[in-house]
């Protein structure tokens, strides 16, 4: 009976202990996580804090789910050392645990900026269930936050804030929101909404200090310009959790380093989710892809490979969708062509009255990447025009067109269509 | 398992099936009544026209469904028995990640009840009202793997 392991209890940790409990019923299967409470749907965390989500709805699985599937779980338990010679982990209490396959999903953290003051009590980030509750704890005697960062976290953390009557004001270093995500056109929009809304924006600003003695008191920028506020959230992007492989012959760049299959460079471990890089079908080099999605795809695809399958792993591509107020956003692929870059073609509808913004980027008759504002219905045709590289010249007039979907790609691509007859 | 197929040479593009099914998944289920209900009633099965056919479009409750992985807030789930994709309206937040991912354009997003509008096969009924609806027959429901082209 083999004994798999996986460190990391969330989108891809849980995928992949499903694809190898599919294909091996009797296999040992045990999950470690550092956090201290069963598998939840880590990116509803924003909504728990603005008050959107009880807590009964954000476990992603069912209580009974490790019992049902043979699964042990522990929890708390912090893994401080891989020895890949030996099969074996070693967790922080010294416990020694060997396995015949690993799984490294042991996911992202917050990056924190090395501003003077960051380390002071106030100032979190937005990762974990318990960081949403230490920050709803405080709310009560909080009249006004502060958040570092303009994108996707530290915007659902505005929201939340504010929703919970907290006066938020959001310090970007950049002079867009969503930098990583939209172009400044589409941000305008976002920003727009959100400020409609009661949320305040400082741009092209980097926070110099947090001030305080014991409490933070306030926020000095770079500018000079001071405000007070009491509570600090931080997102400023996340960074794959590297510790326990640091000093192994496991090999990383940024994150873990995988192949077509999601194996490291050592043939009994493999690595899926926010702590592994893989195929980027748009950049066509490896990179990792923060993703909820992703991370469920290659937890999948890894388990199945880990219990003895040989499945390829396509390879994934920055994407992600967003709703603030009413107004939602679509962002695929590359969203923006930087300056000089040649080759590229740009399909664009704006339409400000209406809320409106379309962008179809493509390459030598390829889309490569699209940004959607007000109307995103079609951004999984768009997506699978880049994902399987279809080729859009027969129908490229029609691409922005309210009526374009499905039905005119159809014959182009990968799986037959069989409900059309 | 039934499935909905569709006989392209027949849809004439009237727009029959989406009337059926906004009206299908109304409160009152009653076409009058449904206009003045306080949010009105989307259709989740979309007429497309293309290169002279239209092609009605809408969940297809695929087998491997992207739009589940997807799910952050595990509203989605695929239920083998039924073999269908179900959704949870009480868990969803309206993230629209299904939306992003739906290789057909088969999920939209309803931006007023923050929910996504997703073909159910008219759950408890016989037979989804679309079917009922299309005046030329073009819309078929029967067993999957058993047609004959």
């Amino acid at each position: 009976m083999k004994q798999y392991v996986i460190i990391g209890n969330s989108a891809a940790g849980i995928s992949a202990a499903e694809a190898i409990r599919k294909n091996d019923v009797a296999a040992k299967i045990l999950i470690f996580s550092d956090e201290d409470y069963p598998a939840y749907c880590r990116c509803l965390i924003s909504y728990y804090l603005a008050g959107d989500v009880k807590e009964e709805k954000i476990l992603y699985r069912p209580e009974d789910f490790y019992r049902e599937n043979n699964i042990e779980l522990f929890l708390n338990k912090k893994v401080a050392r891989i020895d890949p010679k030996k099969s074996r982990i070693t967790l922080e209490d010294k416990t020694q645990v060997s396995y015949d396959t690993l799984l490294i999903a042991t996911g992202a953290s917050p990056k924190l900026p090395e501003t003077k003051g960051i380390k002071k009590r106030g100032v979190f980030g937005l990762r974990t269930i318990k960081d949403a509750k230490e920050i709803s704890g405080l709310l009560p005697i909080t009249k006004a936050a502060c958040v570092l960062g303009g994108g996707l976290v530290g915007l659902k953390a505005a929201y939340a804030l504010k929703k919970r009557n907290v006066g938020v004001k959001v310090v970007i270093k950049s002079r867009q929101v969503l930098s990583q995500m939209l172009d400044s056109e589409a941000a305008g929009f976002v920003q727009k909404r959100l400020e409609e809304n009661g949320i305040e924006f400082i741009l092209g600003e980097d926070v110099a200090e947090i001030i305080g003695n014991g409490d933070i008191k306030a926020i000095k920028l770079g500018s000079g310009k001071a405000f007070e506020t009491s509570l600090v959230v931080v997102g400023k992007g996340v960074t794959p959790n590297m510790d326990p492989i640091k000093e192994t012959e496991i090999k990383f760049n940024e994150g873990i380093i995988t192949n077509n299959l999601l194996q490291a460079n050592i043939a009994n471990i493999y690595a899926a989710g926010d702590c592994a890089e893989s195929f980027d079908l748009t950049l066509g080099g490896l990179c990792v892809n923060a993703l909820w999605p992703v991370a469920v795809e290659q937890g999948r695809v890894a388990g199945a490979n880990i219990a003895g399958g040989n499945l390829n792993y396509a390879g994934s591509l920055g994407m992600n969708s967003i709703e603030f107020f009413g107004l939602p956003a679509v962002s695929l692929g590359i969203y923006k062509v930087k300056d000089g870059e040649a080759g590229f073609e740009e399909l664009k509808l704006h339409d400000t009255k209406a809320n409106l913004y379309k962008k179809i980027i493509l390459k030598d008759n390829f889309a490569v990447g699209a940004i959607l504002v007000g109307d995103i219905k079609n951004s999984g045709v768009l997506l699978r025009l880049i994902r399987e590289r279809i080729e859009v010249s027969s129908f490229k007039d029609k691409l922005l067109r309210e009526n374009f979907g499905y039905p005119d790609i159809m014959a182009l691509v990968k799986d037959k269509e069989h409900l059309y007859v | 398992m039934k499935q909905l197929y569709y006989d392209v040479k027949k849809c004439l593009g009237c727009k029959s099936c989406e009337i059926a099914c906004a009206v299908a998944h109304s409160l009152t289920g009653d076409l009058f009544k449904a206009f003045k209900e306080e949010v009105l009633s989307l259709p989740r099965k979309k007429v497309l026209a293309s290169k002279d056919k239209n092609y009605p479009v809408s969940c297809r409750h695929c087998k491997d469904p992207v739009c589940v992985d997807a799910c952050m807030a595990a509203a989605l789930v695929y239920d083998k028995e039924k073999g269908m994709v179900l959704h949870d309206d009480k868990r969803c937040v309206g993230c629209w990640m299904c939306v992003m991912v739906c290789p057909y354009g088969a999920i939209r997003p309803n931006i007023k009840t923050k929910l996504p509008l997703r073909c159910d096969k008219c759950k408890d009924k016989d037979e989804p009202s679309c079917v009922k609806a299309c005046p030329t027959g073009a819309i078929i429901w029967q067993e999957e793997l058993s047609l004959k082209v």
